[in-house]
């Protein structure tokens, strides 16, 4: 049920609310899709499509114009355009005619799929005649969608990339679901914005310090406990002891919390002095105390990355010993290991378990954190993300519909009712000007006049956006899949999936 | 339908049953209804749940503060904007949505103390300390925020707003904090990237003008759909009218309006334009119809219209150039058409355009000696603007002889996505802390990165007699010798002590007498 305070009428671009005046007479349907367009040298080919339930159930459902609404709408526009142009009886009409609710449908892709860049992720039509102008006006909020598939898709090409050390590196993907923990909180743009990127990385991973994006899984996918943390120490937890008693707050934390794992950030004055003098010295006996189940996690937080990173390995090998693994790389003690959660991002954490797996280190001896990279540092371009107008009856003729602009072909738009398949190749791909069968769109309707018809669990779009076989390969991920051609890789992938859900 | 165990439980970790409780039902039905409750208790890092235990025992007071930290960067990498002031706004956003008044309820503790259970897998959260709270000061946080009055420039390095716990059971209070307080990172970063804007803008335009009018409608937010949430463009399209005027981005109005107030009845405004999809559904044949219709529906106001659909040259050539030329000559001053194309190279496009449109609408020179289209028409260039190729197109204008009247910008996710908290450096951090009775001054300063060193002990902000901004530290402040502290209490103990008007914000961030003297 949408939100109760929430103005629908305002939740727009300004020049949508001049619109209705300017499609061509007698229109009776605008029918519109989004994609997330193919760049050439993008290094993304594929996305996970998240988010729209929540948009649904915030936004759209229900009763989402009243009385009251188009008043408020009313004066606000005469100001703002210091004229009246505003659709009242527009508005009005859906109130007396559907009760407020939106006689809109939209058809999507099931949340959590992955699926190829340049295809139909849904699309959006008026399915009352008079209310053509309605679907391109919901517009500047289902564009939106952009930023929980993208933060879902980065967030899983982290997950690839580690799952390709890791497995390299130890032989197994044990843990693979904490190394990457969600650090961004205060680094994203509103408490809004928290809760959805937040949610969109629980969709591939289980570790997040970001409360608002347990909340949001919790009331809008349906899953009580979606991610997981531990104690850990900040800044002003060691400093506030003074310069000379950092040896006393680290023993603070592991008594207090002796029990589980333990995160304790070391770089507050020199995190290499701390590593060998304090844990590795003064400490020593209290680290080597603890089990596996209630390890320390020692935490540098600035630096070079993988410098650091490196030097402190070396440093707490020294002190503590390793051993070697079954695949003959350098694991720490079982109850000492190391978070880097300053300067990550897909670089970066490449470069990092580059240089631990070439020094001979597992990839197990390490987590990571990641704030801006993972819930900020990204926006439409990223992934090319666009809503277009594809199809629009006019006095009961359909008519596809498209733009090509001559100064760049690569925002051309699809034409015509648009839905997605997968082909005999097993090749998923997109059918333009209404030829598709309806029996193999893999378009469900998820929303129809002002009712939500089908829902996603987060259970059910973690198993739709899990890592195929393909993906943990260590020899392929995603710059070299270039070269493999797009297609066929993603045919191989579905056809892959398509014998892993049969069985 | 829902799992016993979350399907990616850390292996080794005890299993308890992981169904919703009937009390977690009862809130998800509730959620759903749009009865959503924001809860303090819930709006923080995890780890921060765990802090309380980890102060030096005795500690009474936590003093922490806020700045976006000076970046010493190595030379050679030396970025093209160098941001060496930000425009301080958007706390009071938060202390009125978030902060004030009653924030703590014995449901809310309930929620929290739940939630914190099922994801530490163990009960780590501090009921006693935030029932404390209930009980004591009525669900009020015993808080206290001096900060920088709204909409003031401040060099960078400089404190910006302090918070101090004022009852000593709470000291662990002050950085629970932090995490909400830090997200003024992004009005602060929108409002300043905006601002830079506009002096790029100033510039070129008293340069090819002599005169600065129509300067605050010159960046037009086109950033609603590319930002990362309502919330987020509500705030970042707020920032910017800090600047600027022109917006389409609505939810930016109802933040100012509810928030902050003006005097006049709204801050921000817009004209009648049209979309790709107004004029790709009248069918390829027929944009000249889309374009006529479109012109007629709106006679006397500015109507802006996309004209790339199919061949930008070709629209401003053939259709605005001959056959609707008659049409557009007819339009007033008040009431031109503004041609926006949206594709291509910025800078080739707009000087591509503006030297067809100026074959066919012939431009006048204006006292400076630059060519400036008739009155009728207009240009919007609002693909692809950020700061740099705002700099490229203003300098490519200028060097072919066309003044900034001619051109107004539109910007999207470069204005309001495009920028994280490392773009000025923003942090919190710890700066004094009182321990059996005693006050000490604390810092950190990583022996790998001196940009990383924070503020010592109780910070005030002053003017120096040069007129400089300064921060003292270690509570030399106090002293009477230094001045008034620019910091003023905002927030005390639930209450908001002080607010400030957008009129006021806007006030104190306009351009200076001495920052337009250094354009010119």
């Amino acid at each position: 049920m949408a939100a109760h305070d929430f103005n629908f009428l305002l939740a727009t671009d300004s020049y949508k609310i001049t619109h209705y005046k300017q499609y061509p007479p007698d229109v009776s349907k605008i029918y519109s899709y989004f994609e997330c367009r193919r760049k050439k040298g993008s290094q993304f080919n594929e996305v996970v499509f998240f988010g729209l339930q929540y948009l649904l159930k915030k936004y759209l459902t229900g009763r989402v114009v009243t009385e009251d609404k188009i008043q408020e709408a009313k004066l606000f526009y005469q100001m703002h355009f210091k004229q009246t142009v505003f659709d009242e009886e527009g508005w009005r009409k859906i109130l007396e005619k559907h009760d407020g609710r939106l006689p809109i449908r939209i058809k999507a892709v099931p949340e959590g799929r992955i699926i190829p860049r340049g295809n139909v992720l849904f699309t959006v039509e008026n399915t009352d005649p008079g209310f053509f102008w309605l679907t391109n006006y919901i517009e500047t909020m289902l564009v939106q969608m952009w930023y929980p598939i993208t933060v879902a898709t980065i967030s899983r090409e982290f997950k690839k990339i580690l799952a390709k050390h890791l497995k390299a590196t130890s032989g197994s993907l044990e843990g693979l679901n904490e190394k990457l923990h969600d650090f961004g909180y205060r680094g994203v743009s509103s408490q809004e914005s928290a809760a959805l990127g937040g949610a969109a990385h629980l969709v591939n991973f289980c570790s997040t310090d970001t409360v608002a994006g347990l909340l949001m899984a919790q009331r809008y996918y349906a899953c009580p406990m979606a991610g997981f943390s531990i104690p850990a120490a900040e800044h002003s937890t060691i400093i506030s002891w003074g310069r000379n008693r950092e040896k006393d707050a680290f023993e603070q934390v592991l008594d207090q919390f002796s029990s589980g794992p333990v995160s304790v950030v070391s770089d507050s004055y020199d995190i290499f002095n701390a590593c060998k003098h304090i844990w590795g010295d003064k400490l020593k006996e209290r680290v080597m105390e603890r089990s596996q189940d209630s390890c320390l996690v020692i935490r540098p937080d600035s630096g070079d990355p993988a410098e650091t990173l490196i030097e402190v390995i070396k440093i707490l090998a020294e002190c503590f010993g390793c051993s070697k693994n079954s695949m003959g790389y350098k694991v720490l003690p079982s109850y000492l290991r190391i978070i880097q959660g300053d300067g990550i991002d897909l670089n970066s954490i490449n470069e990092i378990l580059q240089k631990l797996s070439e020094e001979g280190w597992s990839a197990e001896n390490v987590n990571f954190g990641c704030g801006s990279a993972l819930l900020q540092k990204l926006n439409r371009d990223t992934l090319s993300c666009a809503f277009k107008c594809s199809y629009v009856e006019t006095n009961g003729k359909g008519m596809d519909v498209y733009k090509q602009p001559v100064t760049d072909p690569s925002k051309g738009s699809k034409r015509g009712r648009l839905s997605l398949r997968r082909n005999s190749g097993g090749f998923i791909e997109t059918v333009e000007r209404g030829a598709g069968k309806p029996e193999e769109d893999l378009l469900v309707t998820v929303f129809e006049n002002g009712n939500l018809l089908r829902e996603y669990s987060l259970d059910e779009i973690r198993k739709n956006a899990r890592l195929r076989d393909l993906d943990l390969s260590p020899a392929i991920y995603n710059n070299e899949k270039e070269f493999l051609g797009k297609h066929i890789l993603n045919g191989l992938t579905e056809a892959m999936c398509q014998t892993a859900a049969e069985t | 339908m829902t799992p016993v165990r979350p399907p990616l439980a850390p292996p080794g970790l005890s299993s308890s049953s992981f169904g919703p409780s009937h009390s977690q039902l009862q809130r998800s039905r509730k959620m759903e209804r749009g009865e959503t409750d924001f809860n303090i208790m819930l709006a923080t890092d995890s780890y921060k749940v765990t802090h309380y235990k980890q102060y030096p025992p005795n500690t009474s007071k936590v003093y922490s503060y806020f700045e976006c930290r000076e970046k010493r960067t190595d030379p050679s990498k030396s970025r093209k904007v160098k941001y060496e002031k930000t425009v301080f706004y958007g706390l009071q956003y938060i202390l009125h949505k978030y902060l004030k008044g009653k924030v703590v309820t014995p449901q809310k503790i309930q929620e929290a103390k739940e939630v914190y259970r099922e994801h530490f897998q163990d009960d780590v959260f501090n009921e006693k300390g935030w029932t404390y709270i209930l009980e004591k000061h009525n669900g009020q946080l015993p808080i206290e925020i001096k900060a920088v009055p709204e909409g003031s420039v401040i060099p960078r390095g400089n404190v910006l707003f302090t918070v101090e716990s004022t009852d000593p059971e709470c000291y662990w209070l002050t950085n629970w904090v932090e995490t909400i307080l830090v997200q003024i990172w992004y009005p602060i970063t929108v409002a300043t990237n905006s601002r830079e804007q506009k002096k790029i803008l100033a510039k070129y335009l008293y340069e090819t003008s002599g005169n600065l009018d129509g300067l605050e409608y010159k960046l037009h937010d086109f950033g609603y759909r590319g930002v990362s949430s309502q919330e987020t463009a509500g705030i970042g399209a707020s920032a910017h009218l800090v600047n600027f005027k022109g917006t389409d981005t609505v939810a930016g109005i109802s933040v100012i309006k509810k928030y902050y107030g003006t005097k006049d009845p709204v801050p921000g405004f817009s004209v009648p334009a049209a979309e790709h999809s107004t004029i790709t559904a009248w069918g390829k044949d027929h944009e000249k119809d889309a374009f006529e219709h479109i012109i007629k529906q709106f006679p006397s106001v500015p109507v802006s219209i996309v004209s790339d659909s199919y061949d930008i040259y070709n629209a401003c050539e053939k259709i605005w150039g001959e056959d609707l030329r008659g049409l557009i000559e007819s339009r007033s001053a008040d009431a031109p058409l503004v041609v926006r194309p949206d594709s291509g190279n910025p800078l080739d496009t707009v000087l591509k355009v503006l030297e067809i449109l100026g074959k066919k609408f012939i431009p006048e020179e204006n006292s400076k000696g630059y060519k400036v289209l008739p009155p009728y028409i207009r240009v919007i260039q609002g693909d692809g603007v950020d700061i740099n190729t705002l700099q490229e197109i203003v300098e490519g204008m200028k060097e072919h002889r066309w003044s900034i009247e001619n051109i107004a910008f539109g910007s999207g996710g470069a204005l309001l996505q495009k920028l994280t908290r490392d773009l000025l450096n923003c942090s919190f951090k710890c700066s004094y802390v009182v321990t059996n009775g005693l006050g000490v001054n604390v810092f950190k300063d990583p022996v790998a990165d001196p940009n990383k060193r924070s503020k010592k002990g109780r910070l005030s902000l002053h003017r120096t007699q040069s007129g400089d901004f300064v921060t003292l530290e270690e509570g030399k402040g106090e002293l009477e010798e230094y001045g008034v502290d620019l910091l003023h209490t905002v927030f005390q103990n639930g209450k908001i002590v002080k607010t400030y008007t957008f009129d006021e914000v806007r006030d104190n961030a306009k351009l200076k007498e001495s920052e337009l003297e250094e354009l010119h």
